[in-house]
């Protein structure tokens, strides 16, 4: 019985050897293969990853093809975010990646740095790209995804409800916020719903109007180590703690909530404000078509220091590996021309920041797209942190939802951050 | 020699199951080992070794003590709620009566569906808002406020041990059902000759004759138990803070969302053992009971 056993194990640790060997030789022994030349336009099939699904991107793929009739599309989808990254993440690895794909904050680093997406600096179609859209998918003034969109978030708030209360004017500072949101208390109107599932609208807007109207460089040192996590940020939890936790504004029973009650619960009237962005409007107009609303950024401590949440759009990138280059390169360029720009907004609803390019946005988000999108008064950290996003946004939940149930103190959240980053770069 | 030649004949059957084996369960815990040395981000195929440094690592991580201590909090109370629940469960779905068959699939049903579907539908539930379906009932009923179901850290622990509990249940009553019926009635009989009354039966027949039945079913439970991912990722995400990170969600954190492979590996080697060290105890303990209480 134990000679069998024995033979058991050992055949099993053998194949498993060869797997492992099998494995090895393959990673060191791939070669790219040469592009395979033709004069004639033959047909040529694109294969390209988004997390924009097949319904969303047939308008802009349709154009394309007809302009171009020889190429057709191996299409594929992931949601995202993490479902999108992962599926990338391996086909990257195991050399199946796509013709084209998408680069967003949360993996361009490893893209980039990998060297897995080409050089579209010089690329004709990179003019119609602001500038402003360029840092997130750059590097070392390089850019390696074409992006023609953008968005900013901030919070919806219900117009009736807020007449109700007796507030006439938007506040214009933070102070001036937690007193509307306590006279909406005492009207016995709920002020505002949050889930805390990630670093919120609020506290991105806030690092905005309170850090970076002062000092727009401030990642920039923290990155570099002239600064710290507890300089920047203690002041703005410490705000949002004192106003909003401490006066049960905000309690921690939200942080059990799904996105979806709380947009219901904003649509149906039963809660003043929520963070939100422009993906939510048409469910809010769908579930109540009375419903008078609008967006507001949020107000730093001195007046006029107002911010959204916000960040360009993800990229095109094409695969450094691809055999189509050349077609590849043609789809980006549709992309930046007026028709392409047209059909992705009818397809994706995306909201277009590309030069020359008029957008027409909903009513209730003007104010977003006015002071926010186009004014460049838009901040989200995972776009703006230098390195290890991930890991230093999962260490800020956990560190807000503490602070949220009383657990521990603004200067500890901050300091754990602090601590994440150099645990992080000492890996 | 004669001998050899024909045991090799039948192992011969076992090789293709080996080799999937193999590929799919050996070779990645090989690579998993391997990897957890490296500094590997999942990204880049240039890695370094760096010795020990992932597994001193693990120990300074909030994340995993949090972890590992929900976890087996879970595990435990799960395989507990779950075994108290089910033996008396089994016993009654062993009676005759006319809705047998159906309360059997009845409870049988909530196995079937994926754990993460459930455990939406159970966010609904337990939703921590007035509108909450749960706290609706315990307001139209017994007047009391809204409760913060999955958001308090004490009642996110409770609420995700009560809906895996609910979830499963079902299905190990269906277990103990099995064996159950395969105790010859005969005993029962001659027991009541005896003058054994019903609980002197279940005390002295039905208990020692399910033994190893409850072997199996714990051993399903606390693997299982320490495996669990979708009912707290889904109802909770693993909040407030770390309270209702699962070991299998932190691996999964460190791993791909913070691509740190290299440490995740070291992760799921250290939790390897875990299971393994538990199954084994369990197992072992198990059997000696049941070897004595036959």
């Amino acid at each position: 019985m134990k000679k069998k056993s024995l033979l058991l194990l050992i055949t099993i640790i053998c194949l498993s050897v060869m797997l492992a060997a099998c494995s090895q030789s393959n990673n060191g022994g791939k070669k790219n293969e040469g592009s395979t030349g033709g004069d004639a336009p033959k047909s040529v099939k694109l294969s390209i990853l988004a997390w924009n699904n097949e319904k969303e991107m047939k308008p802009v793929l349709d154009g394309f093809k007809k302009k171009y009739p020889h190429i057709s599309f191996d299409f594929q989808f992931a949601p995202p975010v993490t479902d999108y990254i992962a599926k990338l993440q391996t086909m990257l690895l195991s050399d199946t990646a796509p013709d084209l794909f998408i680069i967003a904050a949360e993996n361009r680093n490893e893209i980039i740095n990998g060297g897995y997406a080409l050089d579209l600096t010089d690329e004709p179609f990179m003019s119609v790209m602001l500038d402003s859209n360029k840092p997130m998918l750059s590097k070392d003034g390089r850019t390696y995804a074409f992006s023609q969109t953008g968005w900013a978030g901030g919070l919806f708030y219900n117009k009736q409800l807020f007449q109700k209360a007796g507030i006439n004017t938007l506040p214009e500072t933070w102070d001036e916020f937690v007193q509307a949101c306590l006279k909406l208390k005492e009207a016995g109107i709920l002020p505002l719903y949050d889930r805390m599932h990630d670093i919120t609208i609020i506290h991105s807007a806030m690092f905005g109007s309170n850090v970076l109207t002062k000092d727009p460089s401030f990642d920039e040192k923290l990155f570099n180590g002239e600064a710290t996590f507890a300089e920047g940020w203690t002041e703005v939890l410490t705000m949002w703690k004192e106003g909003l936790i401490d006066n049960k504004i905000l309690t921690p029973d939200m942080i059990g909530m799904t996105s979806d009650q709380v947009m219901n619960e904003f649509a149906l009237g039963n809660v003043a404000m929520f963070p939100g962005g422009p993906w939510n409007i048409s469910t809010i107009e769908a579930t109540n078509p009375d419903i008078e609303f609008e967006i507001m950024a949020i107000p730093g401590k001195e007046p006029g220091n107002k911010y959204f949440n916000g960040a360009p759009g993800v990229g095109f990138a094409v695969n450094n590996k691809t055999k189509n280059k050349e077609e590849a390169l043609l789809f980006l360029d549709y992309l930046s021309t007026q028709e392409g720009l047209k059909q992705f907004e009818e397809g994706t609803g995306g909201i277009i920041t590309a030069h020359g390019y008029e957008t027409k946005v909903h009513p209730a988000y003007e104010p977003a797209y006015k002071d926010g999108l186009m004014a460049g008064r838009i901040y989200l950290p995972m776009v703006s942190w230098g390195r290890h996003q991930e890991a230093l946004r999962n260490q800020f939940l956990v560190g807000l939802q503490d602070i949220a149930v009383n657990k521990i103190t603004p200067e500890q959240a901050t300091a754990a951050l602090d601590k994440k980053l150099r645990e992080m770069d000492n890996k | 020699m004669t001998k050899f030649v024909r045991q090799l004949q039948f192992q011969l059957f076992l090789l293709p199951i080996l080799a999937i084996y193999s590929l799919f369960t050996i070779y990645p815990l090989i690579k998993s080992f391997f990897l957890s040395f490296t500094n590997f981000d999942g990204y880049s195929k240039v890695y370094d070794f760096v010795g020990m440094k992932n597994y001193v690592r693990i120990f300074a991580d909030d994340a995993i003590i949090s972890a590992i201590s929900y976890t087996l909090f879970f595990t435990f109370s799960k395989a507990l709620l779950v075994t108290v629940l089910a033996i008396p469960l089994a016993m009654i779905l062993d009676q005759k009566f006319f809705t047998k068959n159906l309360l059997r699939v009845i409870f049988f049903f909530p196995s079937i569906p994926s754990g993460l579907l459930l455990a939406y539908i159970w966010g609904f539930i337990l939703a921590p808002i007035g509108s909450g379906v749960l706290n609706t009932i315990l307001r139209e009923l017994f007047n009391i406020g809204p409760q913060p179901w999955l958001a308090d850290p004490l009642l996110a622990k409770l609420s995700t041990i009560v809906v895996a509990t609910w979830a499963i249940t079902g299905w190990h009553a269906v277990l103990y059902l099995a064996f159950l019926q395969s105790i010859p009635k005969d005993y029962y009989e001659a027991a009541s000759i005896d003058g054994a009354n019903r609980f002197q039966q279940i005390r002295f027949i039905t208990l020692p004759l399910l033994a190893p039945a409850m072997t199996i079913s714990v051993m399903l439970l606390l693997t299982g138990g320490l495996k669990v991912f979708e009912i707290p990722f889904a109802l909770t995400k693993g909040g407030p803070g770390y309270e209702t990170y699962s070991i299998t969600q932190v691996i999964v954190l460190r791993g791909i969302s913070e691509t740190q492979y290299g440490l995740a590996s070291a992760m799921s080697i250290i939790f390897f053992l875990i299971v393994l060290a538990i199954a084994v105890f369990q197992v072992t303990v198990m059997q000696r009971r049941e070897q004595s209480m036959q």
